[in-house]
């Protein structure tokens, strides 16, 4: 998994609960590189899910809304990076319709080993899209929270439902997103 | 990326953080070393290929330049090839149809006379074949010359009539002509590529029209300012016309319409593909158009349309009329003495059939040293000299003579080449080096003779 992810749940968490605690977290768990992340690396998912399993230890949030909140805080750090991809796009539908094939496009420029989760949509209406999300990684909610502040960050309002797939596959994490504007 | 955190207390950093940053940047590092080398090695396997393909691109243009070359010379070597064995082929017609035109003068039986009509019509026919290859090679090399010569179109036309009205009345067909051009209208232009345009369109209508008619028009328009007129010939037919499907190929060389054509009509193939260049050498063109285009009653055949671009002479007084017969009188009003060079024994023997009716004094040699020899012992009245002999050729011959004339104080002894190969701008070559006229073999005695007559009058009135 690309390092940014893991430098974006420190940065997060640090905000939230401040350096020392962090700290305490990534020496408590014995990392295989204790916990010497840069954005450029590439280290192991399983590693990210045992430090959000701490943290949430450490908050008392369950795992799947500390996933959710990480997915609208790294959305936040995509738009400052790249505010590219979301200058063109007309809705939060036309944004999530181009993940697959232009931001993932541009992600396979600068890292060709990247192991990227697939986003097939369907166009159910002129309003309404369908997304399918599928991945290795068990992180629906981290992907439904990206979804959430991607409607926050174009302004208009939709409903997000989730459906999630093969219930309870013990790696991967797959599931059905509708995303309807309602204004 | 930067990570910036505003809530974070802005004091020392604790050791363990230090050294977790510390490490993750040398990480960070030694994994951008490792981008940089695989961009750096990328990036020199992109500059060798490159390279490669240059070498490779140079090599195939290098090989496809001396492949293009290689046959280039192949088709120059073809062409060169054509050229030499048509001239050899012509040689020995030359004999044939000379001694059979000597032979149709000894008073044959009819049966006699009626075979060697056969004899040489197929001598002709041959002959045909062998300048069609000619023509070809020459206009491969790019070769073919146009002539500009004075001469009475309505005459040509009219000749061109006589010849194929007989043919197309003895197969049942119609002949019409609409000749916008009268007799003794003069142009100056081939008239042999022009005559020989119009009879391959007209004969190729009549082998290929059962039934009906066959149509040859000519007009000529007035000529502009420069002199020049454009000259229409339209040939029509009533025949099968040509299928929209093969009409590309009708001006191809070596392809007629239909390979059963080849089987049924032979020919090789090569008439329109001349025609239309020498057309396009004289400033004009050559199409086919189907006949009856527009009608609706369903008419087949062919409608070939020629033109020219050709220089238009003032009229001339009725004095040239009849030019033949005074060219008979001029060499049967004096016993000439006649020179003639010529190596080849056969060519020789069709010189002595051919001149034999007329009262001259006919000398023969077998090159042009012993001509020069003749020369000086006598004073020819004029001098029939082949070009290509061994020991001494024509020109050289011609030469020598010249200077003899001038060194003795003797006067011009017209001389005549006799030419197996005549291009124009050898006979150019010739004109200027002594020779004051060409005949090209096979050489007939229509030709032979006006050229003699011509040449004794102008210098006996000298």
């Amino acid at each position: 998994m690309k390092g940014m992810v893991f430098t974006e749940l420190m940065n997060m968490a640090e905000q939230a609960i401040g350096e020392e605690a962090v700290d305490d977290i990534l020496d408590g768990l014995s990392l295989e590189n204790d916990g010497a992340y840069s954005a450029v690396g590439n280290y192991p998912c399983a590693e990210l899910m045992r430090i959000v399993g701490a943290i949430g230890d450490h908050t008392g949030i369950p795992m799947p809304e500390l996933q959710r909140q990480f997915g609208q805080w790294i959305h936040g750090r995509f738009v400052e990076s790249y505010p590219d991809f979301f200058r063109d796009k007309a809705n939060v539908l036309a944004m999530l319709d181009a993940i697959e094939n232009e931001v993932h496009v541009e992600v396979r420029k600068l890292y060709p080993d990247a192991e990227l989760p697939t986003f097939e949509t369907e166009w159910m209406d002129e309003t309404a899209l369908k997304m399918t999300y599928r991945s290795d990684r068990p992180l629906v909610p981290f992907c439904h929270g990206m979804i959430e502040a991607c409607v926050a960050h174009f302004g208009a309002p939709a409903k997000v439902t989730v459906q999630e797939i093969g219930g309870d596959g013990a790696a991967g994490g797959s599931a059905e997103f509708t995303i309807r504007l309602t204004a | 990326m930067d990570g910036e955190t505003p809530s974070q207390a802005e004091g020392p950093v604790s050791r363990r953080r230090y050294l977790r940053e510390r490490r993750a940047r040398e990480e960070a590092e030694s994994l951008l070393d490792i981008k940089s080398r695989a961009l750096f090695e990328a990036n020199e396997a992109l500059k060798v290929q490159a390279a490669t393909l240059e070498d490779q691109v140079r090599e195939r243009t290098a090989a496809l330049t001396s492949a293009k070359a290689e046959a280039e010379r192949a088709n120059a070597a073809k062409t060169a090839f054509l050229a030499m064995i048509s001239h050899e082929i012509r040689t020995p017609l030359n004999g044939v149809l000379g001694m059979a035109e000597a032979l149709s003068d000894t008073g044959l039986a009819k049966a006699q006379q009626d075979m060697l009509e056969v004899m040489t019509a197929s001598g002709q026919a041959l002959l045909s074949i062998v300048n069609d290859v000619l023509d070809l090679s020459k206009i491969e090399a790019g070769q073919l010359e146009i002539e500009k010569i004075e001469f009475d179109l309505g005459d040509m036309l009219d000749g061109v009539l006589r010849l194929f009205g007989a043919q197309a009345r003895e197969k049942g067909l119609e002949f019409d002509c609409h000749l916008g051009v009268s007799k003794g209208t003069r142009i100056r232009s081939d008239p042999t590529r022009l005559r020989q345009v119009v009879s391959n369109l007209v004969s190729n209508a009549i082998k290929f029209t059962t039934q009906g008619r066959v149509t040859l028009s000519a007009t000529l328009a007035a000529p502009g300012d420069d002199g020049l007129a454009r000259l229409a010939i339209q040939v029509t037919d009533t025949g099968p016309g040509v299928a929209e499907d093969t009409r590309d190929r009708l001006f191809k060389p070596f392809s007629q319409a239909d390979a059963s054509i080849t089987r049924r009509h032979g020919g090789t193939g090569l008439g329109l593909w001349i025609s239309r260049k020498i057309c396009r050498l004289m400033g004009g063109d050559l199409i086919y158009a189907p006949a009856g285009a527009g009608d609706e009653d369903g008419v087949t055949g062919s409608v070939f349309s020629g033109h020219f671009s050709v220089a238009v002479q003032a009229r001339e007084s009725d004095g040239q009329q009849g030019q033949m017969p005074e060219a008979e009188a001029v060499l049967k009003g004096h016993p000439w003495a006649v020179l003639a060079a010529e190596d080849n024994a056969t060519n020789r023997l069709v010189l002595h059939h051919l001149l034999k009716r007329y009262p001259l004094e006919l000398t023969m040699v077998e090159n042009g040293a012993l001509a020069v020899a003749a020369c000086r012992e006598t004073d020819f009245d004029i001098v029939l000299m082949d070009v290509n002999m061994p020991v001494m050729g024509g020109l050289e011959a011609a030469a020598a003579i010249r200077d003899m004339e001038q060194a003795e104080g003797k006067p011009h002894c017209p001389v005549i080449a006799l030419t197996a190969n005549a291009m124009t701008h050898q006979v150019e070559d010739y004109l200027r080096r002594g020779i004051d006229s060409h005949v090209a073999k096979p050489v007939k005695r229509q030709v032979l003779v006006r050229h003699m007559a011509d040449l004794l009058v102008a210098h006996r009135v000298r």
